[in-house]
């Protein structure tokens, strides 16, 4: 077979597979990628996923992973039932789901399995530590699909982003979306050292530095909600824990001072790129306290609606508009 | 006896509780659902108490600098050798506690339904954890009442192979059909891997069906193990329940070994003897606010002893301090005291005044009533303590006072011992004992600015002093006010008036 993906994300572990919508190639991406990485051991899970094997949004079957004797992975309680190796349960962990605990299983045979994982970032460390100790060569986890979806849900490692026509009827607007995202994980930690050291562990909700790092008080309205008009007109470094959404950029691009706004992550940035883009031009920066990485972005011209693009035509257009390698997971 | 959650509160048993660290569920349980032991289980307590004491003092002797024990504690007769080895031994049974999952659920089932690959291997978990913790338990000395069933047939059945690995399998062994099937089923697996993947359609649907005979099979096996487990039941259940136990006895003895308890003797005169008692609750709280808690000697006979004294004098604490060393003696703890001597009671009741929301419907005063009159009915026959706040402080003082006096006089008829607050005059005359706050005995000037609650603290000699029957009631309410720093104008009036 010839190793499309393998060489895109080296040596890179954890390997997460993310989509920028509901049928974006998620699983094609994930399957060509096992196949590529033949020869190692690997071990898979997912996140922010509920488990039913039909996705209930679209009606499509959601496919299984077909995994060889040797492999680790971990999945819920509930899901074993679907899934046809020879088993040996190693695990179990107190990750709970509404499909029960999350077990952690080694197949002694090839055979297909289902993937029911953590809910919440936080889970996928410790396992993915687990999996390591047990032997695992790579991790392999099936990430969440959809903007919304992504938030919080936890991007280990680099990334391999999944995009389609199923995103929208519209090549441009799918082309601008996904350079939108892309754009959006390239954002940079803070380089004032002082700055990233007074962000690290920060888990209010909003606050407010200088941009050397000095904490500054923030003001508060009665209900405890940031007034972002009484900001000093200076330049400020917001930090803001929770999703980024489009009110708070449009309210900090008018306060008449330039802001650098720092998010958690990449995947927490939910606002559209048109409050985005007024943010940016009124002099706003947008930092991150976690970088994360797109390794590739794998496309996909089928959509589970009925319309498609050419193939070449959409390559060659996310080609343009993305810094990133780009490749045709179907067509492969 | 039940230990409602109000009575836990009250007492301060539920913050003692909170500090109690059992590391496995079944500890969780055993805490939870403490045991009472009430008259006639003497012997049982003394048993509890005597592990308690073995398991301090084996904990401390491996702790890496170990406390000078008090007497009391410390059951075995063990050399310095010996005794390094049994507290390396425990150090080995509480280092597999906490690794115990609770499956008492699994067993809950109809011996026909099958358990689950998971629950199999939550099975075999068990085992392996319970095997070690029993080999560790083993070299120390034993625990009296912990002994563990033999479960080795059903591990043996759980880890054919007898490698003790921490994972399950449905084994070939288990049945002859899995061997050939699983090997072929992997012959075609191979087949499939060297199979280009637009071609492997038909060797897929070969291997679907030979995955869902093997399926088939598992599930023969597995119904199998549950018919065997299953006969075993009682035997895991008594299991699990001794660990309980045996995870609430360290437990115990490690709260008492960080806050300095002692044991308590079982006294036969039905009377309690307490010194230096201490309310841990009141104790820390004080302790952050810079202050210290003065510990407290009692000696209560059979009938009503009766507290008086200031406000603000400690009057309630002497009387949480006396029903949660009472609670604590009877769930088989060491009691926070420098001594206690204290008879088993087949109840223990603590009426507090201030009722708080929840009383359904009735005022402090009508709820007082309805509890005291609940524990004299339900108490019929049985030896039993109360300890009464203020009682019948809520309604007009002549009548109330009148009522306190007939409560106690009517309490020193019956088989109990009580302890009643009061600031009602005539009240101790009745008492069969009468204890004084000593008060506000100290003339302090000169810091006026600190806290209202730091100047009565300075000024306030808690301890208990013995009084004649029927000596007056402190009064202390102007001085408490004037350091509380009530309004003027009120308090010119209430000078005036007095």
């Amino acid at each position: 077979m010839e190793h499309l993906l393998a060489p895109l994300v080296g040596d890179a572990s954890p390997v997460t597979v993310i989509g920028l919508c509901k049928n974006a190639g998620k699983t094609t991406a994930m399957r060509r990628l096992m196949a590529e990485l033949g020869e190692e051991r690997l071990a898979l899970t997912s996140v922010g996923r509920d488990g039913e094997s039909t996705d209930l949004v679209t009606g499509t079957e959601k496919p299984d992973l077909y995994v060889k004797a040797g492999d680790l992975f971990a999945t819920a309680r509930g899901m074993l039932s679907l899934c046809d190796p020879t088993l040996e349960v190693v695990g179990l962990t107190d990750v709970m789901t509404p499909l029960g605990p999350v077990a952690i299983l080694r197949a002694l045979s090839d055979g297909y399995i289902q993937l029911a994982g953590p809910s919440a970032a936080g889970q996928l460390p410790p396992l993915t530590k687990t999996f390591l100790e047990l032997g695992a060569q790579r991790v392999l986890i099936d990430g969440a699909a959809g903007r919304k979806s992504l938030a919080g849900a936890g991007v280990e490692g680099v990334a391999l982003l999944c995009t389609g026509a199923s995103l929208d009827r519209d090549m441009e607007l799918v082309v601008a979306e996904t350079a939108h995202t892309c754009w959006l994980f390239s954002r940079k930690p803070p380089e004032n050292p002082a700055l990233r050291q007074a962000l690290e562990g920060l888990e209010a909700r909003f606050a407010l530095f200088t941009p050397e790092g000095e904490p500054l008080e923030l003001p508060l309205d009665e209900s405890g909600g940031p007034r972002w008009n009484k900001l000093p007109r200076q330049h400020l470094v917001v930090w803001a824990a929770g999703g980024i959404m489009d009110p708070l950029l449009k309210t900090l691009a008018r306060r008449g001072a330039p802001t650098t706004l720092v998010a958690a992550d990449a995947t927490h940035v939910l606002a559209g790129r048109a409050a985005l883009d007024l943010f940016l031009r009124n002099g706003g920066e947008l930092l991150v306290r976690r970088e994360l990485t797109i390794a590739a972005v794998a496309a996909n011209p089928w959509s589970a609606y009925g319309w498609h693009f050419e193939g070449d035509k959409f390559v060659q257009a996310l080609r343009q508009a993305i810094d990133l390698p780009v490749v045709n997971v179907k067509e492969a | 006896m039940k230990l409602t959650l109000e009575l836990r509160e009250n007492a301060g048993l539920q913050w003692v509780l909170e500090r109690l660290s059992p590391m496995s569920p079944f500890g969780r349980t055993a805490a939870r659902d403490l045991r009472w032991y009430g008259p006639g289980e003497e012997a049982a307590l003394e048993e509890e108490l005597d592990n308690v004491a073995l398991s301090m003092e084996l904990w401390n002797a491996g702790a890496s600098r170990p406390q000078e024990l008090p007497c009391g504690c410390g059951g075995a007769e063990l050399d310095p050798a010996e005794l390094k080895d049994a507290a390396s031994a425990l150090r080995g049974v509480t280092k597999q506690l906490p690794l115990f999952h609770d499956i008492r659920g699994s067993f809950d089932r109809d011996p026909g339904v099958p358990f689950d690959l998971v629950e199999l291997f939550e099975i075999k978990h068990f085992l392996v954890t319970l095997e070690r913790l029993v080999q560790a338990y083993d070299a120390m000395p034993a625990l009296s009442g912990v002994t563990f069933p033999s479960l080795a047939e059903a591990l043996d059945l759980m880890d054919p192979d007898g490698r003790r690995l921490p994972t399950f399998t449905v084994a070939n062994s288990y049945h002859n059909d899995l061997a050939p099937l699983r090997a072929e089923k992997a012959k075609l697996e191979k087949a499939i891997r060297m199979t280009p993947d637009d071609k492997r359609g038909p060797l897929l649907e070969k291997r679907r069906v030979l995955a869902v005979q093997e399926d088939q099979l598992e599930l023969v096996v597995r119904q199998d193990l549950t018919g065997k487990l299953m006969v075993w039941k009682d035997r895991f259940l008594s299991s699990m329940e001794t660990l309980g136990r045996l995870d609430l006895i360290v437990a115990k003895a490690k709260l008492a070994l960080r806050f300095g308890c002692v044991r308590p003797t079982l006294s036969t005169d039905k009377s309690i003897t307490l010194r230096q008692v201490r309310h841990p609750q009141v104790e820390e709280d004080l302790r952050n606010r810079g202050e210290s808690f003065t510990p407290l000697d009692l000696d209560l006979g059979k009938g009503c002893t009766v507290i008086t004294g200031a406000n603000m004098g400690g009057k309630t604490v002497s009387l949480r301090s006396t029903v949660l060393s009472l609670l604590l003696c009877q769930c088989g703890f060491f009691v926070f005291a420098q001594s206690a001597a204290l008879p088993l009671f087949h109840r223990v009741e603590l009426i507090l005044a201030d009722s708080g929301p929840g009383a359904g419907g009735l005022s402090s005063f009508g709820k007082e009533v309805h509890l005291l009159d609940k524990l004299l009915r339900e108490t019929k026959d049985q030896f039993f303590f109360v300890a009464l706040d203020e009682f019948a402080r809520g309604t007009n003082p002549q009548e109330g006072a009148a009522l306190a006096r007939a409560l106690v006089r009517h309490l020193g008829s019956l088989d109990c011992v009580a302890l009643m607050t009061t600031h009602y005059d005539g009240v101790s005359d009745v008492a069969g004992a009468h204890y004084q706050v000593a008060g506000l005995v100290r003339d302090i000037q000169g810091d006026e600015g600190d806290d209202p609650r730091k100047r009565i603290a300075r000024r306030m000699d808690y301890r208990l002093l013995p009084a004649p029957p029927g000596a007056p009631c402190p009064r202390d309410a102007l001085r408490v006010c004037r350091l509380l720093k009530l309004d003027d104008t009120l308090m010119e009036l209430f000078q005036a008036d007095l």
